[in-house]
């Protein structure tokens, strides 16, 4: 590694301003886990980190008005992960965490970082599309709202500029919809997925589905084909397999170290069927 | 671009000039001679150069030296103060190595699972220390010490 | 064999550097800074095969902080003549004109910050004229890339002096065996079989990746290179380091602390000739650790293609057909020990009237491939037990039963002609099939779950003819110290020989100091590897032990004792000198009887001076829909003689047996164009303990190697050796489909189910 200018602003605006626009050397650095793997690699040399540590501002956990739970960028993975409220609110979440990367980067990686590095292999974004989250960004210009579903624009790519930031994830109620994640390895138990696939139901209406893959795309991709082959609300074996049938024509996967795109359309098949029947309460689904 | 930073190693207030690409791993071996963690996959992944930080554990190898900037950092060479902890004792006993590269990372990681389930079963030690690799694949024995030392935590608890 | 006396032997003793590792306080090379030391960065080819026409370091030189920075010029200027290696004087210390794989080092960057000798390295171009590459080992056969323009052995080996000079081929070392009469064989047999295996590239990966420190001292004339080293072989770097330098043995001193990890990487030269060279170059201490990603540009193991052809009569084989091409990337290394060796033992552990063996090691455009824990039995095994089970299938016959009625017996002939002693295979087979309940009904899954299950049995021949030396020294207070160069890279070498000293002398394991390998103090053995340490350093240490003993008791004698009047050491040596003084040194030298192999067919009464066997048993879930295998059971079985620290046994054989499970499910060398693209754990997924089975047995038969120290006899790789056909056999057991090239990933599974329901997998 090379050296660079760390600067530690106090706070989001003072942040802000450190950012540049125009500048790719200089980039926000929250955890840091995944920044130091690129820049240990030699893929970014940076001129200037802005650390986001020292901004309080960034780290609460806490219920909204709404019913929505708002996680500040800064949370670390591991403290969302033994969050009760996070629990309560989607379990789904604490559950994917748990087999998210290792313990000691769940420590250190923040779900605003954890975002906006873009990695298709991320576990979570999947999962919060699939449960309708969003994300606040702020800039130069103030705040906006962006739909986790909407932030990634293609491999390791977000549509944030590059003077804005993550400030927190917004994960509406749930009411009685019920989600689940299946994470498809393929190299070791222990690895990036190979495939993510996350869905939601309303409830056992399987009409209003959900369904996202990850990983063995580009990016993670809500499966509209999938979705509607269930709009007719049944939820038999066959309606699953139908849906996991669509998913399998829909998604454009991707071949590389983890396997061929054909391989992985046949996994997106079984997956998508499995995580169905899995988030129907259904076990012994295989 | 040298900075000072102030910071509790293994219990001692201290102080070093780092340069800002340094890792805490090479701050921890270039100023003040402890090699217990060691950068190994250079990833985050094998757990070699496990460093606790204000009470948790990260991969000294992706974390900026910068960032030990007031914080408490313990290290392998810390553990009980000169007397084996029960999960050394219980790694001695079990056998729970061979070439010992990756074995203060499984200690230490091993104590933090036993800090926060202090009664784990298989699958939950399986899972909590999958971030940490074993070449030599002392991992049966790596299971049976750590349930060997939550035994014995929970005896003399 | 000597009575059991002090209970020092057999006993599970602790391991004696066990609070040191604990504690994160062990010695590794790893840890060492010497006061003006410098790192090297090596700058590496980016082309798999070409022509130098220029290496450009002039950004290189012009960073702030770079010391030097140093090609092959600047290195002939210290080593005229520098190619290094055990079998073939084929390697330089720098790319001579040609560049011969991707990684190849050219040049290296000096600084004493790390960080900028990284950064200037990036910064050194080379320009290539790029040659015809050849990167398959079949292919490598009839190539028209050729390696090397001419072959050079190193003369160590008679075997290879008559391939002095040759060219125009990439064959490194022809092996041949001809036992019986082959075709006979065949025209006798009611069934004949052939089948193809393949093997692929994997890697060592010790967590402690290659590092070497080399410091000079004094002049022209007097000059002297002290060594740290992470080596398995300190004998070996000495006497090369010096033969490269033209110096005595005794100015060269290389010492070695523990290992984090070998498994056959760190053996002969791999930093040593470039660290004690730059070190004469700039006379001030160099230093050079790699990443995890350059181990991946140093050694791996040979990537194989197997074919084998027997022939079956009433349930007996009757002949076997072994052709075995071994990929030994661009430099020998110790390849071609492993195509004679290992090639050897092709037939398998049979008894077989007609065998040929053809094994070739060739030269291609990879990663040098080397040593790596088996000694290429792991890859033969493969072919050979999956072929045994296919035929068993096929004949519908029990594979147990199978086996049990074509395994070598104690006192039959192997196929170089050498007969089976204290070999325990019947035992061993037995034992696995007892533990995996195989006379029992099995439960077979059902739905997208099927269940199978699977056993396989190798064996090894040790490593020969090969030497050890080492030293007892008893103090006057009756405590002993230990000198031998064995290696303790995990192994727990350190311990086992203390208690070899110890059953000896009477005294307690723990008591025993063990000196680390320092070549101007402990003698010559010729390296830890190929499990021989404790067989044949265990003899040594066995003897010296004795040796002392034997003189304490001449001592006792010299001051008019009784015989057996069991008087403290501290006392006699009180009595002899009136003070606490002297030493009483204990020296043991052991070499096995060995008889050299015919060079035409291959026979000798004497291949090795032990057999090592291991066996594994697995049981497997199958996923259909995915092709997703989970082996939920892991059983080895093993002969190591007789367990010197049973607790250690059983690590070492589980241990073994979970390395060769990434080799058999997960790790590969992924390549495009003879680049590696999965150079990082991040990619090269190595066994997690979520990878391992919930379920796994090791066992050490009730067995005796007469020759060895106290009956026992190397365990390092036995347990290796059946894994992978185990699964594969499983595999097929479960789901009727027979994958024969390694790793057994889902997706290869698969696709195979696929392609057997006439429904196959588009690429």
């Amino acid at each position: 590694m090379s050296p660079f200018e760390l600067a530690e602003p106090a706070s989001l605006a003072e942040a802000i301003k450190l950012l540049d626009p125009q500048d790719s050397s200089i980039r926000p650095i929250a955890g840091g886990t995944a920044l130091m793997l690129m820049m240990k690699a030699g893929v970014f040399r940076p001129t200037r980190l802005v650390s986001l540590r020292a901004v309080k501002e960034l780290s609460a956990i806490a219920t909204q008005a709404d019913g929505a739970l708002r996680i500040g960028a800064m949370t670390p993975l591991s403290m969302l992960e033994r969050s009760a409220a996070m629990l309560a609110h989607a379990g789904v979440v604490t559950q994917t965490l748990r087999t998210l990367s290792n313990v000691r980067v769940r420590n250190v990686a923040t779900v605003g970082g954890h975002l906006a590095h873009a990695d298709p292999h991320m576990d979570l974004p999947p999962v919060l599309i699939a449960l309708g989250a969003h994300v606040v960004v702020a800039g130069p210009e103030g705040e906006r709202t962006i739909p986790v579903e909407d932030l990634f624009a293609g491999y390791f790519e977000t549509v944030l500029r590059r003077d804005e930031l993550i400030t927190a994830l917004v994960v509406p109620g749930q009411g009685g919809r019920r989600a689940a994640y299946l994470k498809c390895t393929t190299r070791a138990v222990h690895d990036w997925p190979a495939l993510g696939v996350a869905v939601s139901l309303d409830g056992d209406s399987v009409g209003a589905a959900r369904i996202v893959v990850s990983a063995a795309t580009e990016k993670p991709i809500r499966l509209a084909g999938a979705e509607a082959a269930l709009r007719d609300g049944g939820h038999d074996d066959a309606a699953l397999r139908r849906a996991g049938d669509a998913a399998a024509d829909e998604a454009e996967t991707t071949s590389d170290g983890q396997g061929t795109a054909a391989y992985k359309r046949q996994l997106v098949r079984v997956y998508v069927r499995r995580a169905l029947a899995a988030a129907l309460g259904r076990g012994g689904a295989h | 671009m040298k900075r000072t930073i102030h910071f509790t190693l293994n219990g001692a207030p201290v102080e070093a000039d780092i340069a800002p690409h340094w890792n805490l791993v090479e701050l921890l071996q270039r100023e003040f001679d402890l090699f217990g963690a060691r950068e190994s996959c250079a990833q985050g992944l094998c757990g070699c150069c496990t460093v606790l930080v204000n009470g948790t554990a990260v991969s000294g190898c992706l974390f900026l030296a910068a960032f030990a900037d007031g914080a408490e950092v313990v290290t392998i060479e810390h553990l009980a103060g000169g007397k084996l902890d029960p999960v050394q004792e219980a790694f001695l006993e079990c056998g729970a190595f061979q070439c010992g590269f990756c074995t203060p990372g499984f200690v230490l990681m091993a104590r933090e699972l036993l800090r926060a389930h202090p009664d784990p079963d298989d699958d939950e030690i399986r899972h909590y220390l999958a971030g940490n690799l074993c070449r030599c694949a002392a991992y049966p024995e790596i299971v049976e010490a750590v349930k060997l030392a939550a035994r014995n935590m929970r005896k003399g608890a | 064999m000597a009575a059991m006396g002090s209970g020092q032997v057999g006993r599970s003793v602790r391991r004696l550097e066990g609070a040191a590792k604990v504690t994160g306080r062990a010695e590794y090379v790893h840890n060492l800074r010497l006061p003006g030391m410098l790192y090297g960065k090596i700058v590496r080819s980016t082309v798999p095969h070409g022509r130098i026409r220029a290496i450009d370091t002039e950004a290189a030189r012009a960073l702030a902080g770079v010391h030097r920075v140093v090609t092959i010029a600047d290195i002939r200027a210290v080593v005229p003549e520098p190619f290094y290696g055990p079998a073939f004087h084929d390697q330089p210390i720098l790319a001579v004109d040609k560049v011969h794989y991707v990684g190849e080092p050219i040049a290296v960057v000096l600084a004493a910050d790390p960080h900028i000798a990284d950064a200037a390295a990036q910064l050194v171009v080379a320009d290539y004229e790029e040659l015809p590459a050849v990167y398959d080992e079949v292919e490598a056969m009839t190539s028209a890339a050729i390696v090397h323009d001419v072959l050079k052995p190193a003369g160590t080996f008679p075997d290879l002096k008559h391939l002095q000079g040759r060219h125009d081929t990439n064959v490194a070392l022809d092996f041949h065996l001809r036992r019986g009469d082959l075709a006979k064989g065949f025209a006798e047999a009611d069934h004949v079989f052939e089948h193809t295996f393949r093997t692929q590239q994997v890697l060592h990966l010790p967590l402690e990746p290659f590092v070497s420190v080399a410091e000079a001292s004094g002049g022209a004339d007097d000059g002297r290179l002290t060594i740290h080293t992470a080596s398995q072989s300190p004998s070996f770097v000495r006497i090369e380091i010096a033969r490269l330098l033209g110096w005595p043995e005794n100015r060269v001193r290389v010492k070695v602390p523990y290992l984090g990890g070998g498994f056959g990487a760190k053996l002969y030269i791999k930093l040593e000739a470039l660290v004690a060279a730059l070190a004469l170059v700039v006379r001030r201490p160099v230093k050079i650790s790699l990443t995890m990603e350059e181990q991946f540009y140093t050694l791996t193991k040979h990537a194989s293609t197997f074919r084998i052809k027997s022939g079956v009569k009433d349930g007996r084989i009757t002949a076997r057909q072994c052709e075995v091409w071994w990929n030994g990337g661009a430099y020998a290394d110790i390849g071609p020990r492993i195509t004679q060796k290992s090639g050897f033992t092709a037939p398998g552990p049979y008894d077989i009237e007609n065998v040929h063996i053809d094994s070739y090691s060739l030269y291609t455009n990879l990663t040098p491939a080397g040593a790596l824990r088996g000694f290429g039995i792991p890859q033969l095994v493969f072919a050979y037990e999956s072929h045994t089970d296919m035929m068993a299938r096929s004949l519908k016959l029990d594979p147990v039963e199978f086996r049990r009625a074509n395994i070598l017996r104690e006192g039959r002939p192997q196929a170089t002609g050498t007969l089976m002693q204290d070999a325990a295979i019947a035992a061993v087979l037995d034992r696995l099939a007892a533990r995996m309940n195989w006379g029992k009904a099995f439960e077979r899954g059902s739905g997208t779950t099927r269940r199978g299950r699977g056993i396989a049995i190798g064996f090894k021949a040790s490593i020969s003819p090969t030497t050890s030396i080492a030293i007892v020294n008893v103090a006057a207070d009756g405590s002993a110290t230990l000198y031998c160069s064995t290696v303790d890279m995990g192994q727990g070498s350190d311990t086992a020989n203390a208690q070899l000293v110890a059953e000896v002398l009477d005294i307690k394991a723990e008591a025993v100091t063990v000196v680390h390998p320092d070549t101007d103090v402990t003698p010559y053995d010729m390296a830890t590897l190929g499990s021989r340490s404790l067989f044949h350093m265990g003899n040594a240490v066995k003897l010296a032990a004795q040796d002392a003993r034997d003189k304490i008791a001449a001592l006792a004698r010299e001051l008019g004792l009784p015989e057996g009047s069991n008087v403290p050491v501290a006392e006699l040596f009180q009595k002899k000198y009136k003070m606490q003084a002297g030493n009483i040194i204990g020296i043991g030298s052991y070499i096995p009887p060995y008889a050299p192999p015919d060079h035409d067919t291959g026979q000798t009464p004497n291949a090795t001076p032990y057999w090592m066997v291991g066996a594994a048993g697995a049981e497997v879930a199958v996923d259909t829909e995915t092709g997703q295998v989970r082996v939920t059971r892991l059983v080895n079985v093993a002969d190591v003689g007789r367990p010197i620290n049973p607790r250690i046994v059983e690590t070492q054989l589980s241990g073994a047996a979970i390395m060769q499970l990434g080799f058999t499910m997960q790790e590969k060398i992924e390549l495009d164009g003879g680049q590696i693209v999965n150079a990082s754990l991040a990619d090269y997924k190595i066994p997690s303990l979520l990878d391992i089975p919930t379920d796994i047995q090791s066992e050490a038969v009730e067995a005796e190697q007469q020759s060895g120290p106290f009956g026992a006899k190397g365990v390092g790789e036995s347990g290796t050796f059946g894994v992978s056909p185990a699964i594969a056999n499983a595999i097929d057991d479960a789901v009727g489909v027979r994958l024969t090239t390694l790793p057994l990933t889902a997706e290869t599974l698969y696709r195979a189910l696929r392609a057997a329901a006439n429904e196959p997998l588009e690429d």
